[in-house]
């Protein structure tokens, strides 16, 4: 606490001779009144501009600042809040001023215009110059405005085309493969037609040739035990009748 | 009084005061020098401090501009101004301080980051200025750039004040602190 820190102050006499002159010894100088004249004002601004200081100090005060102890976050979003503010203001008072400033030169230079004589005067030729320019300024950017637009109707026109090829070429594939997918399925079942027809013919020949071999082995037998006794030729036929049967089924 | 306050004393004719704040007492008896030998049309006083608080017991002028000058070769500059920003009351930082790191030319030599003095400036929302105040050149045009923000924080220039400049020199600096 019992920090006792040094200070040294340091004092330059005011030059108070007149701008641009070399530093002048404080009062020894006689100073010329227009000097004076000038000190005045501009110690007359000074403190215009110290006391709108002060104003606006005194009015900041009377605005309540929180005490309550804040999150650091939350401090740091209300300082940038009140900094924006403080931007927002400042760039709204510039315009307020830009637009002032625009009024009183237009009503100055209406003024002058009136009490200059119009034909020679060298403002006249300026403004004239002037409002050649702007119109090759316009007549050129309006050139560019069409030929912008142009380029945009080549562009949308590609674009289009572009788009139309896309859906041509996909058409073609789906019909394609629509057609490769009906192929298959055709062939598939016109095959398997076929073969199950076939398969048919071949168990009906087959079960023949089974008929066939049990008659001759009955045939045989028959033959070999003679239990009858009678070659009649009925009842050969009988077992043949069977097989007589079938052939006439498998030509039909 | 424990507390600087800004507007505390009402200012003096045509008279600007400008305090020097840092541990290294050979610059700032320098950088006093070159201000004084600057150009100004109103009269200046600059006040050298190693730290605060100050003294009850000197009958001082309304102090305009308070300059903490930090040498990035010593940490303990850096303590002390940080130390010394307690005594500060918080109207003063509304554009009446400005933070001087000296010593970034010779990177070797640095025990301070460069960042840390850039975040401390963001913190109190207060313009940061570089200079090499060894080198007499760096040293006179930054005498010449103080004597002209003293001025505007003395209300000597009609049109701007200590805030508006704050604001207008931020508008630079905002891209470094969010990439921090």
């Amino acid at each position: 606490m019992e920090t006792q820190s040094e200070e040294q102050a340091v004092t330059k006499p005011a030059d108070s001779g007149g701008e641009g002159g070399p530093p002048q010894v404080a009062g020894a100088q006689a100073v010329r009144p227009e000097d004076r004249m000038t000190l005045l004002l501009r110690l007359r601004a000074q403190t215009k501009q110290q006391l709108l200081e002060y104003k606006s100090m005194v009015d900041a005060h009377e605005e309540k600042t929180p005490e309550q102890i804040m999150q650091e976050k939350q401090i740091e979003a209300k300082i940038e809040e009140l900094e924006n503010e403080v931007e927002e203001a400042k760039t709204a008072f510039e315009i307020k001023k830009l637009a002032l400033d625009r009024m009183q030169l237009s009503t100055a230079l209406r003024k002058h215009l009136e009490k200059v004589d119009i034909k020679t005067s060298v403002l006249m030729n300026n403004m004239k110059q002037i409002l050649n320019l702007n119109k090759l300024i316009m007549k050129s950017q309006q050139e560019t405005w069409d030929l912008e637009e142009k380029l945009l109707d080549v562009r949308k026109k590609r674009l289009q085309l572009k788009q139309a090829s896309e859906r041509k070429l996909s058409e073609i594939q789906t019909e394609k493969n629509k057609q490769k997918d009906d192929l298959d399925s055709m062939e598939n079942s016109d095959k398997i037609k076929t073969i199950q027809q076939k398969l048919e013919t071949e168990i009906q020949i087959t079960t023949v040739i089974q008929h066939v071999f049990q008659e001759t082995l009955q045939i045989s037998f028959l033959k070999r035990t003679s239990f009858w006794g009678v070659k009649s030729t009925g009842q050969r036929i009988l077992p043949s009748r069977k097989l007589f049967c079938s052939l006439r089924r498998i030509s039909q | 009084m424990s507390v600087l306050r800004p507007l505390d004393r009402l200012p003096g004719l045509n008279t600007a005061t400008i305090l020097l704040v840092g541990t290294e007492d050979a610059l700032l008896q320098q950088l006093a020098d070159s201000m004084l030998k600057a150009d100004c049309t109103s009269e200046l006083k600059v006040h050298l401090a190693r730290s605060l608080p100050l003294p009850c017991s000197v009958n001082r002028p309304r102090i305009d501009l308070i300059v903490f000058v930090v040498n990035l070769h010593s940490k303990h500059s850096l303590q002390s101004v940080e130390e010394s920003l307690c005594h500060l009351d918080a109207a003063f930082f509304l554009g009446k301080v400005a933070f001087l790191a000296t010593g970034a030319g010779r990177d070797s030599h640095c025990s301070i980051h460069r960042n840390t003095v850039v975040k401390l400036a963001h913190t109190y929302r207060s313009p940061l200025l570089f200079c090499d105040l060894e080198i007499e050149d760096f040293r006179a045009a930054m005498a010449q750039r103080l004597v002209r923000l003293l001025q505007i924080c003395a209300g000597h220039v009609p049109g701007v004040s200590a805030l508006n400049l704050l604001s207008l020199l931020r508008g630079s600096e905002n891209p470094s602190p969010e990439d921090l």
